[in-house]
């Protein structure tokens, strides 16, 4: 597979809200898509997506529930909450702020 | 929002944490089911599957132990681990958690106790409103050469007091305080036992000045100002009324009677109230009206302190501005009125500024004699306390050795330094903090045995010693502290350790035992220089014990008697009644002598003096004590005659034959003169050794006649040998004495061997059968009142004595500890050192020269700081100087003596080593 690139922290974040966004999902769905839409660029293990779940539970952007899977097997399925979607436009503002100052720097000429 | 939702999670975290976790573990069994679960899918049989997951994302364990890292309360919940690790830790090693501990409590105990005294003496506020506007007047004391006396006066006489309050108007209100007394009383009248309580007279509006309200009836007001024995009223304290009455709310309207006086309880101040004095608990006040009519007016008799409270919105500075000036004023006339005394004196007397200072703590004599030797103790209590750390950090140094399998397994499974140390540090918090709590009950206990130490029967010391929260505050501080100093470096050596070393068998010893003798060499300086510091102290009581004081002050019992009678007011029948009850006591069985002084005189605190001027020297530079002595005086004290004779009737006669010459002024020498008549020849005195070498040289002073204040002439018909006058520090002083007349308060001198008790009821047996309505007001003997001038030199020896023996002790146990260790750990070479026929002498030599380089330099590092600390304490020793011979080489023994004795068993055991045994080890 792609080599993987390290993620930073908060760009963790930002990836599971967005994912979140659409519909609830459980662990390792989430991880899947994260996989899945970046072709391979990002892959989250369990050491890195747990300790992220978790941290955004505790702050109330997400909220994390027991249910069934298909496979019949008991897993916890996470939705974003209102605070959740909040956060994430104003992430999501950061980032393009981020980004157009990046490409700035990066693309100057001389 | 998110702090909601995160407060929320924090308590589910620490509430409900079996649930937390078990949900946890779920999740991610769950979550890794599922990742196998897809490489079985795969083809792979479930054992790879597991494998592969398992390498590429780590183990559930860890996952769970990161979500559990960054999750709300994850520090306390570690914090929580690592206490409950200590405890059992400490649980495996009881030896070493029983020394710590206890060697530990006992230094935090003894700081708290006595920190807990010089809190309630001389930091805490006294329990009104706004201490901090609270002020005290003083000026300084007229300094005598020779003569020991405090720095500071605080007496002011009651004319000066007027006029202050005058001069401060609206600035300032300021309240009179007379010190409290313990006196003899009688509830309801006359009739009634004779009981003791503390008394002190205050101005009407003192109560208001201070803003202490009464819990049962009312207090004293401006009211209580006005007429000389006007106003026979009392206010008791809180603490008496619940002691003496029971709380009985009917107090009020009950009499006490106060010498003459019959006063009614007009109300019960409220409760925590004690007077202005920490270290005096008052139980009666009585308006300073009631006072000595002589005394209000007298402006040369100061009797009581002035305290007062600053207006909004005045400072003391302003306050002084107005007061100064009618000081400076009042100084003035006083010296010249009496322009006989001696020239350095009026300088002083002129010259001395009126002071004025805070006084939110009060104001008190305790502060003045106690003050400097309680922060003493307390500096010797934090010496013992850092000894006692060092002690725990050796024995912890020694312990890592073998704890560092542990730390370096725990290195190898992740752990970073900074946990390591956090967990090694929260153990030594742990140990401090049960050591903590034990101190603290400790302090309890002992607080209340110090504060005995310190008060006698005459002037009993008491405080409102509440274990309060500065206390508790500082016994936390200090236990806190104590963790850090011993745990910090133990815990960096320990968190130091490396894994693949360990491994390897191969020990990082060589540090370590470096730094365990550094801490014992600490341990050595500090307790060589307590035991300088309690060598010094037990000297000077010695020294002042084995003051030559001229006289045989044994089994001589003293007892005052008031005869303010009713029928007898003239001075010759008072003389009359005087030497009558000088001559039944001396006849009774059983009293080898007795004889007549003034009360309060010898050793009690109050002195006269007077002006001597002999024709043909130069005028004197000071004055010289005087003291009153009936006939038989000094046959009754044995102190030796050394010329001429002693006292007689007929010398007292001299005073009352004739009409008085001339008006006398009020100087308070005069007022035991009296009248002088020229008609009469001069009136006898007999002086001591010290006044003839000053004032005759080699003449024989027998028949010579010197002049007094005003003229009178005084002729000397005896010389007795020195005694001292007040104070066993100062040295023999000259020394006047002149008989005794008929006042209202004198002191029964009785030397026998009977009893205290015994005594004080035949000479009640005596005044009874003679009438008069003569009261006595108690007994002690001349021991006793000697003792109580060393109250002092007490504290600091017996305190600082035990407190330096118990740093010594700790010194020797961390001694003990370390050459202990040595030995174990040098068990193999010993062994061989045997085997080759090493003779037991040269193995103990080899463990001990090890440390014997340590040791002394630790007793030059204590000798170095010891010299620099005696000098410091220099003004409380007597008799011992700042690089005393005897001091140091008692205390060098005594540390040899413990040396020997700690290093005796360790060197035992290394003489006793089987090689076999020890080669075997390996």
């Amino acid at each position: 597979m792609a080599k993987t690139v390290e993620i930073l922290q908060g760009t963790l974040d930002l990836l599971i809200l967005r994912t979140l966004e659409l519909r609830p999902l459980h662990g390792v769905a989430i991880a899947d898509r994260i996989e899945q839409v970046t072709k391979g660029t990002f892959v989250v293990g369990p050491g890195s997506l747990f300790p992220a779940l978790h941290r955004l539970a505790e702050k109330g952007w997400i909220e994390g529930q027991w249910g069934e899977q298909e496979t019949g097997r008991r897993a916890k399925c996470y939705s974003m909450t209102r605070s959740g979607r909040m956060q994430l436009a104003k992430e999501q503002r950061n980032w393009e702020r981020i980004l157009t100052a990046m490409n700035q720097v990066l693309t100057q000429e001389g | 929002m998110a702090w909601a939702s995160r407060w929320t999670s924090l308590c589910r975290n620490l509430l409900r944490r079996e649930r937390v976790n078990a949900d946890l573990d779920e999740e991610v069994a769950s979550y890794f089911a599922t990742l196998v679960e897809r490489r079985q899918a795969q083809g792979l049989p479930v054992e790879e599957a597991r494998r592969a997951v398992r390498l590429e994302f780590g183990s559930g364990q860890q996952v769970k132990e990161t979500v559990r890292d960054v999750r709300m309360g994850a520090t306390f919940d570690t914090t929580f681990q690592d206490v409950r690790y200590a405890l059992r830790s400490l649980r495996k090693s009881p030896a070493f958690a029983l020394t710590a501990i206890l060697s530990l409590a006992l230094a935090i105990g003894a700081n708290t106790a006595i920190y807990s005294i010089v809190d309630a003496a001389l930091l805490r506020p006294l329990p009104v409103a706004e201490p901090d506007r609270l002020f005290a007047l003083s000026t300084l004391q007229i300094q005598i050469p020779g003569q020991d006396r405090p720095a500071q006066d605080y007496s002011f006489s009651y004319p000066l007091y007027q006029q202050f309050r005058a001069a401060a108007g609206d600035s300032a209100r300021l309240g009179l305080f007379s010190n409290g007394n313990l006196t003899d009383i009688q509830i309801p009248n006359r009739g009634a036992p004779m009981e003791k309580a503390v008394c002190g007279f205050i101005s009407g509006d003192a109560f208001d000045i201070l803003h202490v309200q009464p819990v049962l009836g009312r207090v004293f007001t401006t009211a209580e100002d006005r007429v000389p024995w006007g106003h026979p009223y009392a206010v008791i304290s809180y603490d008496y009324w619940q002691r003496r009455f029971q709380g009985d709310r009917g107090v009020l309207g009950r009499h006490i009677q106060y010498g003459r006086h019959n006063l009614t309880i007009v109300g019960v101040a409220r409760k925590g109230f004690f007077g202005v004095e920490p270290g005096k608990f008052v139980d009666i006040w009585i308006p300073a009206m009631m006072y000595s009519k002589a005394a209000l007016t007298d402006s040369g008799w100061g009797w009581f302190r002035i305290l007062g409270r600053l207006s909004t919105g005045a400072t003391r500075a302003a306050v002084r501005a107005r007061l100064a000036p009618v000081f400076d004023a009042y100084e003035q006339e006083l010296v010249r009125r009496f322009p006989m005394t001696p020239e350095p004196m009026q300088k002083q007397y002129r010259e001395r500024p009126l002071l004025i200072h805070a006084a939110a703590t009060g104001a008190s004599n305790f502060q003045v004699d106690f003050g400097r030797p309680l922060w003493i103790v307390l500096g010797v209590g934090a010496g013992i306390l850092l000894i006692a750390c060092a002690n725990i950090a050796s024995l912890l140094l020694a312990r890592s050795s073998v704890r560092s399998a542990e730390m370096a397994m725990r290195i190898s499974l992740g752990a970073s330094r900074a946990r390591l140390i956090r967990q090694l540090l929260t153990e030594s918090l742990t140990a401090s903090a049960i050591a903590g709590v034990l101190g603290w009950a400790l302090a309890q206990a002992a607080a209340p045995v110090l504060v005995a130490m310190l008060s006698d029967r005459a002037n009993p010391v008491r405080f409102a010693l509440s274990m309060d929260t500065r206390v508790l505050l500082f016994c936390a501080a200090v236990s806190a502290a104590a963790a850090a100093i011993f745990g910090v470096l133990p815990a960096w050596q320990a968190s130091a350790a490396k894994p693949l070393r360990e491994l390897h068998g191969l020990r990082t010893e060589a540090r370590k035992l470096r730094l365990g003798r550094a801490f014992v060499g600490v341990q050595v300086a500090f307790a060589f220089l307590l035991i300088v510091g309690g060598a010094s102290f037990l000297f000077s009581l010695r020294n002042l014990l084995a003051v030559d004081t001229g006289f045989n002050p044994h089994n001589v019992v003293v007892i005052n008697v008031s005869t303010q009678l009713n029928d007898i007011t003239q001075k010759p029948e008072l003389n009359v009644f005087l030497d009558e009850l000088q001559r039944r006591v001396e006849g009774r069985p059983g009293i080898q002598g007795a004889a007549v002084g003034h009360a309060g005189g010898l050793f009690e605190g109050s002195h006269t003096s007077m002006e001597v001027i002999v024709p043909g020297r130069p005028r004197p530079d000071r004055q010289e004590y005087t003291m009153p002595a009936s006939p038989r005086y000094f046959a009754t004290m044995q102190l030796r005659l050394l010329a001429g004779r002693e006292f007689e009737q007929r010398d007292r006669d001299y005073q009352y034959s004739g009409p008085p010459a001339r008006i006398v002024n009020d100087a308070p020498a005069e007022k035991y003169f009296g009248n002088e008549d020229p008609a009469m020849g001069p009136r006898p005195v007999i002086v001591n050794q010290a006044f003839v070498q000053k004032y005759y040289g080699d003449e024989n002073p027998l028949g010579k006649v010197f002049v007094t204040t005003n003229g009178g002439r005084r002729e000397i018909i005896g010389v007795v040998g020195n005694a001292p006058y007040g104070s066993l520090r100062e040295g023999p002083q000259p020394i006047v004495y002149f008989v005794v007349r008929g006042t209202n308060f004198v002191a029964l001198y009785i030397r026998t061997k009977m009893d205290t008790g015994s005594v004080v009821r035949l000479v009640e047996r005596e005044t009874e059968a003679m009438g008069h309505n003569t009261r006595i007001r108690g007994g002690t003997t001349l021991d006793t009142l000697i003792g109580n001038t060393l109250l002092r030199e007490k504290l600091l020896a017996g305190i600082g004595g035990t407190f330096a023996l118990l740093g010594l002790m700790l010194a020797a146990i961390g001694l003990f500890g370390l050459l202990n260790y040595s030995v174990t750990r040098r068990r193999k070479e010993i062994g061989i050192r045997a085997a080759l026929g090493a003779r037991a002498s040269s193995l103990v030599l080899l463990v001990l020269r090890d440390l014997a380089w340590l040791i002394a330099g630790g007793l030059a590092a204590g000798l170095g700081c010891s010299l620099v600390l005696m000098s410091v304490v220099r003004s409380l020793l007597f008799g011992v100087g700042a690089v005393d011979p005897a001091v140091l080489i008692t205390a060098a023994a005594v540390f040899f003596a413990a040396t020997l004795i700690a290093g005796g068993l360790p060197a035992g055991r290394a003489a006793a080593i089987d090689p076999m045994v020890a080669l075997r080890e390996e």
